[in-house]
């Protein structure tokens, strides 16, 4: 029952969610389009904004006229293609007397602006409208030009439109036969060109030793890393035979357990010095001073 | 015998009494006429003895709106004051005098003729409301001091009332 109330919950968040994300339409209601007379443009009545769609129409007015008169009110659109209208009401005045009054609010589901042609009141019959007033509501949504935002369903990145140019094409002062250059102008245009020509050959010749040493440099370094590894390889295969050789001076045998006791016992109670030993170390003694005294000399 | 005799009765009213139940039944009714103020009035004063909701006096006509979702099937009852909610003590008797009027409809081929059909008793008009939509009427309002006596000094306020009658 939790995960129902759960699973519910998240749906019912699901949608807020994902219109906050794009740009909302929102709303709004134009001036008075009868207040300077009982015809209208639609184009001065109506914002700019594109995707723009006109979702109904409040109007108000006061007949002038006589109860006996016959009379009808059209409150009215022509169609932009001139076929008809896109919008029309109409109150029937005749047998009523005037100074009533009209209002009315009429929905109208959302018809584009490009629709719309010009807007009237248009009386048939005896009598005049007074204190007409004629408001547009509508809906504007953002995004019908993509464009409009990154936020926008089927918004693209624009790419920026560069233009070819072609070098040839451009202006060259130097090449304009109008532009009048004394002899000496001449001369300093075409030794500085000359000499520009030099620095250009000049930087080349460089840039190729450059890359030439480079290249040796690289060759070398490659034939030094070669040698080196194989002296390497040699040092360990020495290495290695070595190590085999001193593996087979050992023996392999098994030392028993148990105690080991001593076996070597001295019976004498004092030792007689060695007196070879004894010239032998004497005479290295003498030998070692003789050379640490040689390095003094 | 007799005790299976009671038995049996002990067990018949027992079953009488648990199959009496009572089923609720609930309804709204939603209702097809709605009245709303539109415009309070205000009482202008041209002379020292005179109350009046007349805009050349200096007063503002109080309009009422009536939208109805049924046609034929509604009066509109309005009935102007005679006598003040509100005032200071007065000092004579006050005369009174009203009249309401239809000042807009939302459907003119059809309500246009309110105005010619209404009826008048006293202080009360009653209009006819054959058709769909909404209608705005306005009342006048006029208060005379007896004697042409000056008004005390003071807060006056009085109430229209308006009704919607089903036919």
């Amino acid at each position: 029952m939790l995960k129902r109330l759960l699973l519910g919950a998240l749906v019912g968040f699901l949608p807020s969610y994902c219109y906050s994300d794009n740009i909302a339409p929102y709303y709004g209601t134009t001036g008075n389009a009868a207040q300077s007379g009982l015809s209208w443009s639609m184009k001065d009545v109506l914002p700019a904004p594109p995707g723009l769609d006109i979702n109904g129409v409040f109007y108000r007015y006061t007949p002038n006229k006589n109860t006996a008169d016959d009379m009808k009110v059209h409150v009215q659109n022509e169609r932009a293609n001139g076929t008809g209208y896109v919008f029309r009401d109409t109150e029937d005045w005749s047998g009523h007397p005037g100074g009533i009054e009209v209002r009315k609010v009429i929905g109208i589901g959302d018809i584009p602006r490009e629709a719309w042609g010009n807007g009237s009141i248009e009386v048939e019959g005896t009598g005049t409208v007074d204190d007409a007033t004629v408001i547009y509501s509508y809906k504007v949504d953002p995004c019908y030009d993509p464009q409009f935002s990154p936020s926008c369903p089927g918004y693209k990145t624009p790419i920026p439109d560069i233009p070819t140019v072609n070098l040839d094409d451009l202006y060259d002062a130097t090449k304009d036969e109008y532009v009048n250059l004394n002899d000496e102008e001449k001369l300093s245009i075409e030794e500085n060109e000359e000499r520009l020509a030099e620095e250009e050959e000049k930087e080349k010749a460089e840039a190729e030793e450059k890359k030439r040493k480079y290249r040796l440099e690289k060759l070398m370094s490659i034939s030094d890393a070669a040698a080196l590894f194989a002296e390497t390889q040699i040092i360990e295969q020495m290495n290695g035979i070595m190590q085999d050789q001193l593996n087979n001076t050992y023996l392999a045998a098994t030392i028993p357990g148990g105690q080991y006791k001593e076996t070597i016992r001295l019976v004498d109670a004092k030792l007689p010095e060695n007196k070879a030993g004894l010239r032998n170390g004497l005479a290295q003694q003498i030998l070692h001073e003789k050379m640490v005294s040689q390095q003094y000399k | 015998m007799l005790k299976k005799a009671s038995i049996i009765v002990a067990m018949s009213l027992f079953a009488l009494s648990a199959q009496a139940v009572d089923v609720p039944i609930s309804g709204t009714v939603q209702s097809r006429c709605v009245i709303t103020t539109d415009t309070p009035g205000t009482y202008g004063n041209p002379n020292a003895y005179t109350l009046t909701t007349s805009a050349s006096d200096g007063g503002v006509q109080p309009i009422v709106r009536y939208d109805v979702t049924l046609a034929d099937a509604y009066y509109a009852q309005i009935t102007t004051p005679t006598s003040f909610s509100t005032s200071p003590s007065l000092n004579d008797t006050v005369s009174w005098t009203g009249s309401t009027e239809v000042s807009s409809v939302s459907d003119a081929t059809n309500m246009a003729g309110y105005e010619s059909a209404k009826t008048v008793s006293g202080q009360t008009t009653q209009f006819d409301l054959t058709a769909t939509g909404s209608t705005w009427f306005k009342s006048t309002s006029v208060a005379t001091n007896g004697g042409n006596k000056a008004f005390p000094g003071g807060n006056y306020s009085a109430t229209i009332e308006a009704v919607c009658v089903a036919k």
